[in-house]
């Protein structure tokens, strides 16, 4: 289009988007999960066209000095010239570091798990959770997508069970067994964009991402408590605007925990 | 990891699982020529310009391409003066590979990309894809394709080496023929027979391996990376026919895909 933001304010104007959806409409979204045998847990989910795959390994670490209880859950998000032409290959780009560091921020927030649960032994061994989040195709709100895909790749998880041989002080790990991990919130994510300082769009695709002044993301898990507020600068917004996202939220959580319940449902135990 | 500010820190160093688990099993035995099923799709990422997602048993690869762009950098090879015939390298189309893998692809994780292993393969990609372009159609362009490696199960390469031309084609870029990749590998005395697509225990215990890469129409051979123990030529002569006819049946399956993604192509155009 030779007018992007004319063309869209076309249809917005009649409370609509170009690909037919309303402004408060997400995108088909499927989600699949454990599809990578080599990973302890995985999912992928497609918000739209927008794919991200998420891998989850465990591998055994010394617990941090200054928490000798606790493991490590290490998320990063990787956005490669696969999912966009943006991108360029080599170490991680602004949006991949700021991604990365919002899962951080939601996990932590969240306490989608106790880390206490992750360690072993004491000051000796935990288990690491490597998180990888691997974006195939970006048609924007990246954000929701590695939420939705972390949570649904944790509960797929399962971890060998460790004991500690109390002679010889060596790990032994019994693979026969495996176990689930304790999963005790469930955040959702839910991205706004913001149209000439007024108008918020939900789940907006890249190209939507792009006309945007400004974009917020919401997380809230399932008891209406809000875990994470994102947003990077861009217009301001009042506060019964921030109101009706946090509400749209809610709403949005219902749909998700609805559709990864009927997933994990569905699947037959190992 | 220390230093990396870039990305989330986690603890100085952590080992996988299995380095407390014990050995592995030994690989069953079985017909030394049996192709695994493949699943082959092309078309499938909006953002790309061509795609194709390739499943061979284990190895699962997504392979994008964009372009053809204009180049960066000036023309190489400079002008000859005054002579009347023109250098036709520097004016063709130049093909730029990346391949990683993913983090929770093999048996420990690994470190995020940059190792030399990786380069080493994308180098070996860019070898095979080269002959198959028609680059000489695109001058001063610049095509990158990138492949990731979604789940090892043995045979890294040669998933890659197929589904990188069938996003090639998928494009819309001419290309003379499609590239099917096949590996084999050789299992240790006392029994040495090659085996075709090896699994990733068969892989791991081998002696000697070999990726060949065949373009089945014009029955030339794109790519050919071996190593390993040496042997008698018979040996390597015999592994490289077995490649070869491994590659020519996989190849219905992988036109039947191509086909199959220009019909929706063409179906999904009228808008």
């Amino acid at each position: 289009t030779v007018e992007p933001l004319e063309y869209y304010r076309r249809f917005l104007k009649e409370n609509c988007r170009p690909d037919g959806r309303e402004l408060g409409e997400f995108r088909t979204t499927t989600v699949n999960v454990g599809s990578i045998g080599t990973a302890d847990g995985s999912s992928l989910v497609k918000l739209g066209n927008t794919t991200v795959i998420c891998g989850i390994k465990a591998e055994f670490g010394a617990p941090p000095t200054d928490a000798p209880d606790k493991g490590y859950v290490v998320p990063n998000v990787d956005l490669s010239p696969l999912c966009s032409w943006r991108f360029r290959s080599g170490p991680p780009g602004e949006e991949a570091q700021v991604a990365s560091q919002f899962i951080a921020d939601v996990i932590e927030n969240s306490q989608i798990i106790q880390k206490e649960d992750l360690c072993i032994s004491s000051g000796k061994l935990a288990w690491v959770l490597y998180c990888d989040l691997i974006c195939l195709n970006h048609d924007g709100n990246i954000l929701d997508a590695c939420t939705f895909a972390l949570l649904a790749a944790l509960k797929n998880v399962q971890l060998p069970e460790v004991t500690i041989n109390e002679e010889t002080a060596l790990a032994e790990v019994n693979l026969k067994k495996k176990s689930y991990l304790n999963i005790r919130t469930h955040p959702v994510a839910t991205s706004f964009a913001v149209f000439d300082d007024t108008l918020l769009i939900v789940d907006p695709t890249e190209e939507e991402e792009h006309l945007a002044t400004g974009t917020l993301t919401v997380v809230m898990d399932e008891e209406g408590r809000l875990c994470c507020l994102h947003k990077p600068g861009g217009s301001g917004l009042t506060g019964s605007k921030l109101q009706d996202c946090m509400s749209r939220a809610v709403t949005r959580h219902k749909e998700v925990k609805k559709l990864m319940d009927e997933v994990f449902k569905s699947m037959k135990p190992k | 990891m220390p230093g990396d500010h870039r990305r989330i820190r986690g603890p100085e160093e952590s080992q996988p699982q299995l380095y407390a688990a014990g050995e592995g099993e030994a690989p069953a035995p079985r017909d030394p020529a049996r192709l695994r099923p493949v699943y082959a799709r092309a078309g499938l990422l909006s953002q790309a310009k061509g795609s194709a997602y390739l499943e061979a048993g284990g190895p699962k690869v997504l392979c994008a391409e964009s372009g053809p762009r204009r180049a960066e950098g000036g023309e190489r090879g400079g002008g000859s003066v005054g002579a009347g015939c023109e250098a036709p390298a520097a004016l063709s189309g130049r093909l730029l590979c990346d391949f990683r893998r993913a983090p929770f692809s093999g048996r420990g994780r690994d470190a995020p990309p940059g190792g030399g292993e990786e380069r080493e393969l994308a180098r070996a990609l860019q070898e095979s894809l080269e002959p198959v372009g028609r680059l000489g159609r695109y001058p001063r362009a610049q095509l990158e394709v990138s492949a990731l490696l979604l789940g090892d199960g043995g045979s890294a390469l040669a998933a890659p080496l197929t589904a990188a031309p069938l996003a090639l084609a998928d494009t819309g870029v001419e290309t003379y023929d499609l590239v099917v990749g096949c590996s084999l590998s050789r299992a240790p005395a006392p029994a040495p027979a090659w085996l075709l697509e090896p699994t990733l225990l068969e892989e791991e215990r081998a002696a000697a391996g070999l990726t060949v890469a065949l373009m089945p129409v014009l029955k030339q051979v794109a790519g050919l990376l071996g190593s390993g123990e040496g042997g008698p030529t018979e040996s390597w002569a015999e592994a490289m026919r077995l490649g070869f006819e491994g590659c020519q049946r996989l190849y219905p399956v992988l036109q039947q895909c191509s086909v199959q993604a220009a019909h929706r192509r063409g179906a999904a155009a009228p808008l």
